[in-house]
């Protein structure tokens, strides 16, 4: 018989089998907590800070605490809500943003790379761990191999690739590189799914299920924890890619938003970035994902674990 | 074949199939181009505060052209030559782009973009009207030309002048200011003058902590300039008659291991030592116009193509001064052109050379000029740029006043500068840290010599 | 061991498996293929063939459009004596371990204690916030933040009364501050790895643990660090790897300065390729750094026993 037992209550905040820890032992642990978190989040009150001041005058008081010479004006360049005028006179390059195009543009590319890695690689990855068949651990590893190769053997002729395809500038140029297979996908999957009981499968297996059967309706939802965290991780990386966008991408029609977002750091040698443009442009691009993040966090946190066969 | 040679002869052959298209996956560029008179020229530049004039610009030329369509896209300097190489490669390179000294050499020794003479004998411009020197720039080691120069920039010094005048310096000093490499010439005496500790002790008066400075004279460039020096150290051994290399174009043989060089550098690293400009190691990562906004600096050696960023800063005084008159009695600038040059494989080559000779005439120039971000090379115009910069805050006349005076030496193109500039970085900044001696910079020397010799 | 030829791209699509009378494992065998087929076209069409031609393009002396010569082993000889590769491979191993040390022992200690002490989505959410930040702007930012004449965490160090740090331009302090950066926007995303590995592990275990009077640090040891081992291990793999490829925080920093301290391979590569365009010398130079990478994800993977878990 198998039991599947919730591992925690969706907001409880210390679960019974804290009870009886050794208080310094805990106040030490809360203490580290706090002090990771104080250092993950004090540069985005720095962002925050730096988005909220003038460009021209920020290096006069580059080390108060509070903006200086408190302005929106960062926020509207990023929005593309200024004007030319309005950007240059605050330290802007006055370069055009149009921020909804490009916002769309990141939110398709970054969700259609995302699908195909996690759904090709959670199949691959079942074949990897559950599945026995002869080269599985060669060709497991050779695969692995894809995380080693340097950028510079792939971007050349991937570009040319794209080029001979005629698909250049096209969405399609920007997702399919990604789109069928990453190392990390395929090794992280696996890893899970060599943890799974194989009892599990058994017993699938005895009720007459195929392995696509057992994949699909067994394996899958037991995973969704590991999916899911999958999904979220490879969507920021996908949202976060710059050079190969920028590459196969910079036309108007699919720039992404991390490729537009280039026209706030340094454009000439030497250059400064404009570093209010380009802290409200990092903090209104991270919004999106993490939006994301709060709508599937909590499964990340309810990931479904066995406590095994009773 | 058994199991096991057969992955081997597979991969083998595999590698073989690979190497094949290596070795043909380019067509020469020239035989791809062609002289398409209509239809669409892209072009590319870096710069995105003088974008509004070259859209200008753009749009003058299609209402007299309505045939050629102008696409400009503007890529940021850190992307651009990584993107024009792949683009290179892929032929899909734009038909014009903004080209630079330091690269070009690259791109004709590859035949990759388009000599213009025999266009130039045929449809003109003169090139006389050019400012002097910034045509001959774009001449190529196999002497011929490959771009129309756009803009001249110099070197000179921007300093605060509210500062200046705590410290008791006139104008006029900082106008006249005098250098040599024994003792530094009233232009040393000036850092001092300018640098103040902590506790508010000026450099040249008794008391003075070099190790608690809080604002130093001299600004420290987080970037040493490499090989060319360009606006770091090029104004002071120009100044002794120092040259970069045996001709000053295309030399095949540099001098870093002159004594002119050498006590210049050794000069420059002594104000370190007295306290004058910060250490390498504080200035990584600081920007000039930043370091003197923060007040952190009082000086700064820059190039005359920053105008409009330290004119645009806010909450400071600034104002501009010549470099230092040299030991021989007149101050040296290094000057550099921009210009335009045509891609070799463009299909519409006679629209892109309708394109370039627009950007070089005069009614393009003009509209560049009044928009005072930098100053085009079209000789004519130059006043009116001058006036529109000034209009903005700082008179750059300090940095163009070399030109018109004959103490400007050209930047220092050469083959293989990439490779120059990667030895010398290294070097200099190990002298300037102080773990290598000057001495150093003649082994440095004998690596950079030969990359020419082994051809 | 015996091998199969990887399947080309035109191998049977997923479920096209024939009702064979052969043994379940030949089926498998065709199941397990068609599962794999669309990760290994991606390999092939988008790593393993421009892998191939650079590795081709590494025995000549390819400098783009220019005349190309087979040049047999001179690359690799070049390498053997070139001062600047070595410099690189050595601060590039010393980022690593710096970087992966202090990384991995804080990612288990704070999946641990998010594990532990808090299940509030929102601490996940707070830690996870570096790495929304692209790369490059985390630099940006730290670069500015740890300025030494303007920046503001040596403000903060003036309060206790030390000295100016010059984080990027000391060259002993360069590598360690960098490593401190990545640190900074992979932590967060290291711990959530590790954490859903954590969530993996039965609870029985602890609870039949605590009956037995084992303590916290007991239980760690015996229990969570054992049975977190498949994790870990691609963890330990993937950070890495991804580590010895550091370029993005170097390119945007120090751009390997000052003086070499910090000109990691990756960025070497980079300048040999695009700058000084000797890409032939340049794909030699990836080549053995990509096998260099793949005997050490070999070796890490046999040591870890990642194949295994002490579960099954």
């Amino acid at each position: 018989m198998v039991t599947v037992d919730t591992a925690v209550a969706p907001t409880s905040r210390t679960p019974g089998r804290e009870a009886g820890g050794s208080s310094p032992g805990r106040v030490l642990a809360w203490a580290c907590l706090i002090a990771i978190i104080a250092i993950t989040l004090f540069p985005f009150y720095w962002m925050l800070r730096t988005a909220l001041s003038n460009g021209t005058t920020l290096a006069t008081a580059g080390t108060s605490w509070l903006p200086v010479d408190f302005t929106w004006g960062a926020f509207k360049r990023v929005l593309g809500l200024a004007t030319v005028e309005e950007a240059q006179a605050e330290g802007g390059s006055g370069a055009a943003v149009d921020f909804w195009l490009y916002l769309r543009n990141s939110v398709l590319v970054a969700a259609l790379i995302t699908a195909g890695q996690v759904f090709f690689g959670a199949l691959a990855a079942y074949a990897f761990a559950r599945m026995r068949w002869p080269g599985r651990d060669v060709v497991f590893f050779v695969l692995l191999t894809a995380l080693m190769v340097p950028p510079i053997f792939t971007q050349l002729p991937n570009f040319l690739l794209m080029r001979d395809l005629g698909i250049l500038n096209t969405y399609a140029a920007l997702v399919l590189p990604f789109f069928f297979m990453t190392p990390f996908a395929v090794f992280f999957l696996r890893q899970f799914f060599l943890g799974i009981s194989p009892e599990i499968e058994e017993a699938a297996r005895l009720d007459g299920a195929g392995h696509v059967r057992t994949f699909f309706r067994i394996i899958v939802p037991m995973s969704w924890g590991p999916i899911t965290t999958l999904a979220l991780l490879q969507y920021v990386q996908a949202w976060n890619e710059y050079f190969w966008p920028l590459l196969v991408g910079s036309e108007r029609g699919v720039r992404t938003l991390t490729v537009a977002l280039g026209v706030f750091r340094s454009q000439t040698p030497q250059g400064n970035p404009d570093w209010p443009g380009l802290m409200a442009a990092t903090l209104i691009a991270a919004i999106p994902v993490l939006l994301l993040f709060i709508a599937f966090g909590r499964k990340i946190v309810d990931s479904i674990g066995f406590s095994g066969i009773k | 074949m058994d199991t096991r040679t057969r992955p081997l002869a597979a991969f083998l052959a595999a590698l073989a199939v690979a190497a094949v298209p290596a070795c043909t996956s380019e067509r020469p560029p020239a035989e791809s181009g062609g002289w398409g008179d209509t239809g669409e020229v892209t072009y590319w530049m870096w710069d995105s505060s003088q974008l509004p004039g070259y859209q200008q610009c753009a749009a003058d030329f299609e209402a007299r052209n309505p045939d050629i369509d102008i696409a400009i896209e503007q890529v940021r300097w850190d992307d651009y030559w990584g993107r024009l190489l792949t683009a290179f490669v892929a032929n899909s390179a734009p038909d014009v782009f903004v080209d630079h000294t330091s690269k070009y050499g690259d791109y004709t020794s590859r035949g990759l973009i388009e000599p213009l003479d025999d266009l130039i004998a045929r449809d003109g411009p003169d090139m006389s009207q050019f400012v002097e020197g910034t045509g001959d720039l774009w001449i190529g080691d196999d002497g011929k030309r490959y771009g129309l120069p756009k803009d001249f920039d110099a070197v000179g010094i921007f300093y605060n002048a509210r500062m200046a005048r705590d410290a008791g310096v006139t104008p006029e000093q900082m106008q006249n200011l005098t250098w040599n490499p024994q003792d530094g010439g009233t232009f040393e005496d000036l850092l001092a003058r300018l640098t103040v500790d902590r506790n508010g002790v000026r450099g040249d008066e008794p008391g003075f902590d070099k190790n608690a400075v809080a604002t130093y004279g001299l600004g420290m460039p987080p970037n040493l300039g490499a090989g060319s020096g360009q606006t770091q150290w090029s104004m002071f051994t120009g100044s002794l008659g120092w040259s970069h290399t045996d001709r000053p174009l295309w030399g095949t043989r540099f001098n870093y291991d002159d004594p002119r060089f050498q006590d210049t550098i050794r000069w420059w690293r002594s104000l370190i030592e007295k306290g004058y400009t910060p250490p390498l190691e504080l200035a990584v990562g600081g920007q000039l116009s930043q370091l003197l906004q923060a007040g952190r600096a009082a000086l700064v050696t820059d190039g005359s193509w920053n105008i409009s960023t330290y004119a645009s800063l806010g909450g400071i005084e600034l104002a501009t001064a010549p470099t230092p008159i040299g030991p021989r009695g007149s101050r040296s600038s290094m000057t550099n052109s921009l210009a335009d040059s045509i891609a070799s494989a463009s299909p519409n080559k006679g629209a892109a050379w309708k394109w370039v000779r627009y950007l070089a005439s005069p009614d393009c120039q003009s509209v560049v000029a009044h928009a005072g971000v930098v100053v085009p090379a079209v000789a004519s115009v130059v006043s009116t740029a001058e006036a529109a910069i000034g209009e903005h805050g700082l008179d750059i006349t300090p940095f163009t006043r070399n030109l018109r005076e004959g103490t400007a030496f050209p930047y220092p193109a050469t083959q293989h500068a990439a490779d120059v500039d990667s030895i010398m970085k290294t070097a200099m900044e190990r002298v300037m840290a102080g773990s290598a001696d000057v001495s150093s910079l003649t082994a440095a020397n004998e690596e950079v010599n030969a990359l020419f010799t082994q051809g | 061991m015996t091998t199969t030829a990887v399947p080309a791209a035109g191998a049977p699509a997923s479920g096209a498996h024939a009702v064979a009378p052969h043994a379940r494992g030949s089926r498998e065998t065709w199941v397990a293929l068609g599962f794999i087929v669309p990760t290994v076209f991606g390999f092939v069409v988008f790593y393993f063939w421009p892998s191939l031609r650079g590795f081709g393009l590494s025995f000549t002396d390819y400098k783009f459009f220019s005349d190309t010569s087979f040049v047999g082993l001179a690359n690799y000889q070049r390498l053997l004596t070139d001062e600047t590769f070595w410099n690189a491979m050595a601060v590039t191993v010393w980022y690593v371990v710096l970087n992966i040390g202090f990384q991995t022992v804080l990612a288990v200690l704070l999946a641990v204690l998010l594990h532990r002490l808090t299940r509030s989505v929102v601490t996940r959410g707070l830690v996870l916030m570096p790495y929304l930040v692209a790369n490059v702007v985390v630099a940006l930012l730290w670069f500015w933040m740890l300025d030494a004449q303007i920046g503001i965490v040596n403000q903060v160090l003036s309060w206790f009364g030390t000295g100016p740090v010059s984080f990027f331009g000391d060259e002993a302090w360069a590598i360690p501050t960098i490593a401190f950066v990545n640190t900074w926007r992979h932590l967060g995303y290291t711990a959530l790895l590790i954490f859903a590995g954590l969530v993996m592990i039965p609870k029985m275990l602890y609870e039949a643990g605590k009956v037995d009077g084992a303590s916290e640090w007991q239980m760690f040891w015996r229990i969570t660090m054992p049975l977190l081992r498949p994790v870990l291990a691609m963890v330990l793999v993937i950070t890495v790897v991804g580590s010895f490829q550091v370029f993005d925080t170097v390119a945007v920093t120090t751009g390997g300065g000052p003086a070499d301290a910090t000109r990691v391979i990756q960025y070497y590569i980079f300048d040999l390729a695009f700058q000084r365009l000797d890409y032939g010398y340049a794909s030699a130079v990836s080549v053995v750094l990509l096998v260099i990478l793949s005997v050490i994800a070999f070796v890490q993977l046999r040591l870890m026993r990642a194949n295994e878990s002490d579960l099954s």
